[in-house]
């Protein structure tokens, strides 16, 4: 081996072990952003399971709305009640 | 030379040991970044499912309370008259005699002075609460009168 092929090799050995290095560098990066995803990844679940505890109560809502359909209901019954009370009165 | 190829080994063996160890590591990573995202993705589909039923029924409650609402002022109508018709009604306020001064009425004369004589009208009511003060104002007026014709006659004799 001449000297020249020996310094081409060397070379190329110091280049590998540079990009040894980039990657390594360049995949701590990787993993630094996918943990900070991770995180907002719990923020995210945290505050929709916080919302699904809030929307849980929305069943209730057609149940209300029935009960105020017998609101209106029972209403009706009175008017009808307090007319005909008021018709004798007034005779 | 061998120390050449032996550095080149592990310079491969380096490179693809890091790679195999950090595409494990982000690969666990990005696994369990799925996993929680599947997680939230089933929040997110039982929220929509949640929030759903809030627009047709807050839709019926508005509707129906606004029909409830409206009744109430006419039920509160018909309750008044209920009320109204069936309390016994109070009393009328007596109204208060005539304020009249201290001193008695103060005689009148005009009646006398035009020779109007009550006891002739259709008006006149001897029982009334003003017989009194007529039967004086005749009286004093016929006075008048005489003493009137007294001195009309003593005045044609001097």
């Amino acid at each position: 081996m001449n000297p020249t092929e020996h310094t081409l090799w060397v070379s190329v050995i110091i280049v590998g072990f540079v990009v040894v290095v980039a990657v390594a560098a360049l995949l701590s990066l990787l993993i630094y952003l996918i943990k900070r995803i991770d995180g907002r990844v719990d923020t995210i679940g945290a505050t929709l399971t916080a919302a699904k505890a809030n929307t849980a109560e929305t069943v209730l809502i057609p149940q209300v709305a029935t009960g105020v359909d017998a609101v209106l209901a029972e209403g009706l019954q009175h008017h009808l009640f307090l007319g005909r009370v008021l018709g004798k009165v007034k005779s | 030379m061998t120390v050449l190829v032996v550095l080149t080994v592990i310079v491969i063996a380096a490179l693809i040991a890091g790679l195999a160890v950090y595409l494990y590591w982000a690969g666990t990573l990005l696994d369990r970044i799925g996993a929680k995202l599947e997680g939230a993705a089933e929040l997110v589909r039982g929220i929509v499912s949640d929030a759903e039923l809030i627009g047709p029924g807050v839709e019926h409650i508005n509707e129906t309370g606004g029909v409830v609402a409206g009744a109430l002022p006419l039920l509160y109508g018909m309750a008044e008259g209920i009320v109204a018709g069936v309390t016994p009604a109070a009393p009328r306020p007596e109204v208060p005699e005539v304020a009249r001064p201290a001193s008695g009425t103060r005689r009148s004369r005009l009646l006398a002075s035009v020779g109007y004589r009550p006891e002739l009208s259709r008006t006149y009511a001897p029982d009334s609460r003003n017989s009194m003060i007529t039967k004086v104002t005749h009286r004093i007026s016929a006075r008048t009168i005489r003493d009137h014709g007294t001195r009309a006659a003593r005045a044609d004799r001097s």
